[in-house]
């Protein structure tokens, strides 16, 4: 593999904890990536992973913990043990790369390898600009490139030393939404390829789903949730972790009845209020629960659906529309409980959808799941 | 409105008169400078004077040595006052410049009283067999004690310039912090850098109080350029003249030099 360290001995996976406090600020967090895979740690802004990248590469020391990168420790608090970054052989991709403007593209890559002789540093070069498709850009200066190139040869350099480990941080941030799309498949199989582990700093949904092998959400300086990305981020089962990822609908309902045969239970806003069918839990009559529902999964109706199988048909009064793009968010005030549900521009065009017009809102018991709120 | 927004304009008159204003006051005495060393005719005569040659020899050393202490003093404080701001940095940052703001002649004062033999080190440099006002050493003392401050302020700016990222990135790719330093923040300050230099020599160069107040006028020894100038002009005003046109063409390399060498060929990082 081009990328592994010369003397292709066995990598393993990068693991570790640690507790660090500054200021207000308080971190307490364990991490485990396997090699080859992605571990992304998902949170707001502000919820310290950033300082767990840091805390990893060695630009910050915490109070206690342990750092564990390919086998090899390179920090703990417990013997005083502590590598300073640049021995620790980790590869750093930032969000606006960071390429040194000074250098062109070529030295910039070759800038991690003063240990090779100068022949087999050109030769790395070589075979590195080859492969992250930047020919012809060698001598160009990092401005004079464009966003996605800048990416690929910052990623250059961060591979080139043949790196243990590999830190990203919010790597899309400076790209617009079409490439990061394009791009994030790219990234993925570079890191693959590389056959070592890598930890990915996001606060983008649709980033840790597809580029995580894994995830950990985090917030405030805390592990709020960690397992596969779709088990995490799909259906949040933790009402922290779904308010965190912008679940749009969480809805205080209370058990009304339960229907084993069908799989599901009936929930209600009260007396008066809606009945919504969700998939059965173990929760008894009366419980008090929240029921999550994402705003794309419901659809809008001028009628009533006669014939569909979708289980939750609501009528409502629209109370608002928003731009919300790429599509509107049109809030619906149902009985007990307001609804929102996102369509796009053709839709809202179509049905006329203005303030005041009675619509239906309909969706499958399956697009509901139950929120648990823990701590 | 229109119009009005036009009069703000590239060439808006009152820009235009200060402009022209301006350069008429700088041009002028530089011009009568020039037009006298050209009409007096031995110029080159009186450029290779002893007393002349003496100066000169005396500026460019004392004003080299000076400059190397600067560098290799200045560059790491600067450093430090770019990154640490702490309280106590801020405060000696706040005094780094107070030679600039200090009348030259009061520096020469204050350097006779520590350095002088009735100075506060004086008993210490005796005792050492070391003699320092009125010598080159003393020159080299005055010329440090005012021109360093125009290098550590422009160095500091400079290092607080480079994104903190970059040392960062470069130590993740396995460069020590040293190594860093000059592998990468030096070249990424080096306009700043370089320009600290030459304001720095130009100000060593021009030293004059500070200079006569310490290390005295002695020609071959303490006489540097502005002070062999000064005593021309009580005898010889040709070889006044001369001395000034070649301190008037140092300073114009010096200037030609800096913006050579600051041009950037990279755009900072945004």
């Amino acid at each position: 593999m081009m990328n592994r360290p010369a003397g292709g001995q066995a990598l393993t996976g990068a693991r570790g904890w640690a507790k660090y406090r500054v200021g207000d600020f308080s971190l307490d967090v364990e991490w485990e990536a396997e090699a080859g895979e992605v571990l992304t740690l998902f949170g707001p802004s502000g919820a310290g992973k950033t300082t767990i990248l840091r805390a990893i590469a060695g630009l910050v020391r915490p109070q206690e913990g342990r750092v564990e990168i390919g086998g090899r420790t390179v920090f703990d608090s417990k013997t005083g043990l502590w590598e300073p970054p640049h021995k620790r052989r980790i590869g750093l991709l930032t969000q606006n790369y960071h390429l040194f403007p000074n250098l062109s593209v070529a030295e910039n890559i070759a800038y991690g390898l003063s240990g090779l002789d100068s022949t087999s540093r050109r030769e790395r070069v070589t075979e590195l600009v080859e492969s992250f498709q930047l020919a012809g850009l060698e001598e160009r200066r990092p401005h004079e490139i464009s966003g996605g190139q800048q990416q690929r040869a910052a990623l250059a350099r961060a591979l080139a030393p043949g790196p243990s480990l590999m830190l990203l941080d919010e790597p899309f941030n400076s790209l617009d939404v079409e490439l990061r799309r394009a791009l994030r498949s790219e990234l993925r199989a570079s890191i693959i390829s590389a056959g070592i582990p890598a930890i990915m700093v996001t606060h983008d949904i649709e980033e840790a789903i597809s580029m995580g092998d894994s995830v950990q959400v985090i917030n405030d300086g805390r592990v709020e949730a960690a397992g596969r990305p779709l088990e995490i981020l799909g259906q949040p089962g933790q009402g922290r972790v779904a308010r965190l990822i912008g679940v749009e609908n969480l809805l205080d309902l209370a058990v009304a009845s339960l229907h084993p045969q069908d799989g599901t239970m009936v929930c209600s806003a009260g007396e008066a209020g809606l009945r919504l069918e969700v998939p059965l839990s173990d929760v008894r009559r009366d419980e008090e629960v929240t029921v999550g529902i994402r705003a794309s999964d419901i659809i809008l109706a001028h009628t009533e659906p006669v014939g569909s199988s979708a289980r939750n048909r609501i009528a409502g009064v629209v109370s608002g529309v928003q731009l919300r793009p790429p599509g509107y968010e049109v809030t619906l005030q149902c009985p007990g409980v307001q609804l929102k549900c996102h369509i796009t521009g053709t839709s809202l065009n179509e049905m006329g959808v203005k303030q005041g017009d009675e619509l239906w809102a309909v969706f499958k018991a399956s697009s509901c799941f139950l929120v648990r709120d823990q701590g | 409105m229109r119009t009005f927004v036009a009069n703000l304009g590239p060439w808006n008159p009152v820009g235009s008169a200060a402009t022209a204003i301006y350069c008429l006051f700088i041009c002028l005495p530089v011009a009568a400078l020039l037009f006298k060393a050209v009409q007096q005719g031995n110029l080159l005569e009186s450029a290779l004077s002893e007393t002349a040659l003496l100066a000169l020899r005396l500026s460019l050393v004392t004003s080299a040595i000076s400059m190397v202490l600067v560098i290799l003093v200045g560059t790491p404080f600067a450093r430090l006052l770019a990154r640490n701001r702490s309280l106590p940095m801020r405060i000696i940052d706040q005094l780094v410049e107070l030679p600039i703001i200090l009348p030259p002649v009061v520096a020469g004062v204050a350097m006779l009283l520590a350095f002088g033999r009735q100075g506060v080190l004086g008993p210490f440099l005796s005792a050492l067999g070391i003699s320092l006002p009125f010598t080159a050493g003393a020159v080299v003392f005055a010329q440090v004690f005012v021109a360093a401050p125009f290098y550590i302020r422009s160095a500091k700016l400079g290092f607080m310039a480079v994104p903190k990222e970059y040392e960062d990135i470069s130590q993740i790719l396995g460069v020590s912090p040293l190594r860093t330093f000059f592998r990468l923040v030096v070249p990424l300050a080096a306009p700043s850098l370089l320009t600290g230099i030459a304001l720095a020599w130009a100000r060593a160069l021009s030293e004059f109080g500070a200079t006569i107040m310490f290390a005295g006028n002695l020609t071959g020894k303490t006489q540097t350029m502005p002070l062999a100038i000064m005593s021309a002009m009580e005898s010889s005003l040709d070889t006044a003249v001369a001395l000034s046109v070649m301190l008037l063409i140092g300073a114009l390399a010096i200037l030609t030099a800096l913006t050579i060498l600051t041009r950037n060929n990279w755009r900072p990082a945004p």
